[in-house]
């Protein structure tokens, strides 16, 4: 790992102002993938903006007909949730299955969106749930935020600050692991709405995908066995 | 001792050994090994043969200071060297109650006050070679139960039975260690362990363990797993090779497994390992098959 130098600032706006005054900083969040491609030499910013001292940013809220969830929460924060639980069930399995105990005491939901790993976790829930990504400058719709591999909506010097999850009436996910690093081969995240089923894939593609059954009476992918649905998934 | 050590307990199970021929106390021994300025020429641990070849020197040499101790123990006691028996770490006139102490013969052979110079050498410290007559045979059967999804192809290992003959046992912890890893080691290579090289570069594409897959805890079941000792013929100690029965057993009883499990699809064989994507990929060939038949 090359040196770097270091900040840990208290507010958004203070990160903000780090980020434009530092040339080649990078925002840190959990860490999970950003130190190691730091270790691997991958990457080498000269300015790390640990963003782990903003109070603000952690933390989960339930509101009427959605839950905020701050973008600094971390994984396990979300799969222990209540709120979570009682809402979105299937957003605190999700969480509860993202990589392995270190990994979901460590890693954000905040830094899972904006890397946007092609095989991560988050992407899917965040698409099928039709959430709302927020930032310190704008609300972007999840279905504009996931851009391609590793490639999101943010600007430089945009910091996600929550996701905000409308409530489904029932959701579901499921992956199945790639046997070695356990990252989604292939990762679905099912939502069902008055307006009908949501489905978003991951891991089978540069960034997650959605495929959507607006019409419930014409269901195709449901009515076939699971190996065959998955191969007729197609990015809309 | 030349055997390198790397995990398989030889600390124990070499310290057992000369507590058991000499009878001093386990806590009394030290294992030196790996470093070449205190111990002798050796080639290393491989092919199940630490304890049947540097056991078997170990057991000669134990032998060897033995031998030497009853001369001196006879010089102590004043009896001919035919009278003293040595158990249980006491030389012994037999038929009397006169007997000395190990610990007692290593301090006479150490500081020879009283002590047969003219005919013996001081000191107590033997060294023993052995190269086995013949290569030793363990043998066992193994059972291993599979479950395979039909729909990914992910094979699940739900039951694994063994029973390993591996001659005589010093330590049954650590024979059951060693099989326990063995097994684990022919599993990874049965469901799991593959070197992937891209074909028009050659470069290593399983090149870090976010890739290349090692068994887990949790591929694993509880195993059950038990030994059957027939004594080896040739080795001093009836022991026989224990580190990689295992290894040899479990892949073969795991691919087999799968096979067996795909077998109502006229699916007779499944390459190594049997990932999620190449048993996936047999069954929807051999139902294709089953379909245009």
């Amino acid at each position: 790992m090359k040196t770097f130098d270091y900040h840990k600032p208290n507010s958004v706006s203070e990160a903000v102002a780090l980020m434009s005054n530092e040339k080649d900083s990078r925002p840190i969040a959990g860490g999970m993938s950003l130190l190691p491609t730091m270790k691997q030499r991958l990457a080498a910013p000269e300015v790390l903006i640990d963003l782990s001292g903003i109070v603000a940013l952690k933390g989960i809220e339930a509101g009427a007909g959605a839950i905020t969830v701050g973008a600094m929460t971390r994984h396990v924060d979300v799969a222990n949730s209540p709120a979570v639980a009682n809402s979105i069930p299937a957003l605190a399995q999700l969480a509860g299955g993202i990589g392995d105990p270190a990994v979901r005491n460590r890693g954000t939901i905040g830094g899972s969106l904006a890397n946007n790993d092609p095989a991560a976790d988050y992407p899917a829930a965040v698409l099928a749930l039709g959430a709302t990504v927020m930032t310190n400058r704008q609300e972007i719709p999840a279905e504009q935020f996931f851009r391609g591999m590793f490639e999101t909506a943010l600007a430089p010097g945009e910091l996600i600050t929550a996701v905000r999850f409308p409530l489904p009436i029932a959701a579901g996910y499921a992956k199945m692991p790639n046997a070695a690093s356990r990252f989604a081969l292939v990762g679905v995240f099912v939502a069902k709405f008055a307006t009908g089923v949501r489905v978003a894939v991951t891991g089978a593609g540069p960034a997650t995908f959605a495929f959507r059954c607006s019409n419930p009476r014409s269901r195709p992918a449901f009515s076939r066995p699971p190996s065959t649905a998955m191969a007729s998934i197609r990015r809309d | 001792l030349v055997r390198t050590i790397n995990g398989q307990g030889h600390e124990t199970t070499y310290a057992q050994i000369v507590c058991e021929k000499l009878g001093v106390p386990f806590e009394n021994i030290d294992v030196v090994y790996g470093d070449t300025d205190k111990v002798q020429f050796g080639m290393g641990t491989y092919g199940s043969r630490s304890l049947v070849v540097g056991g078997a020197a170990l057991s000669k040499a134990s032998d060897k200071i033995i031998l030497k101790g009853r001369k001196i123990a006879a010089h102590l006691l004043e009896s001919s060297e035919e009278d003293i028996e040595f158990a249980a770490g006491e030389f012994k006139v037999a038929g009397t109650d006169r007997k000395k102490a190990f610990a007692d013969i290593a301090l006479a052979a150490y500081v020879p006050h009283n002590y047969p110079l003219e005919v013996l050498e001081p000191g107590l410290e033997e060294q023993a070679y052995y190269d086995p007559i013949n290569f030793t045979y363990p043998g066992g059967a193994h059972v291993a139960e599979v479950e395979i999804d039909p729909e990914t192809g992910i094979v699940s290992l739900v039951n694994y039975t063994a029973v390993d003959d591996v001659g005589t046992i010093i330590n049954p912890m650590i024979v059951e260690g060693q099989l326990h890893g063995g097994i684990v080691q022919g599993i990874g290579q049965a469901l799991f362990e593959n070197c992937v090289y891209d074909d028009a570069s050659g470069q290593l594409l399983s090149g870090s363990f976010m890739d290349y897959c090692m068994p887990r805890a949790d591929n694993l079941p509880r195993m059950m797993i038990a030994t059957h000792s027939t004594p080896c013929t040739h080795t001093p100690m009836g022991v026989k090779g224990c580190g990689e029965v295992g290894t040899i057993g479990s892949p073969a009883a795991v691919a087999n497994a799968v096979v067996d499990a795909l077998a109502h699809l006229g699916v007779n064989h499944v390459d190594m390992p049997a990932t999620a994507n190449r048993v996936w990929r047999v069954m929807k060939s051999a139902s294709l098959l089953q379909a245009t038949e």
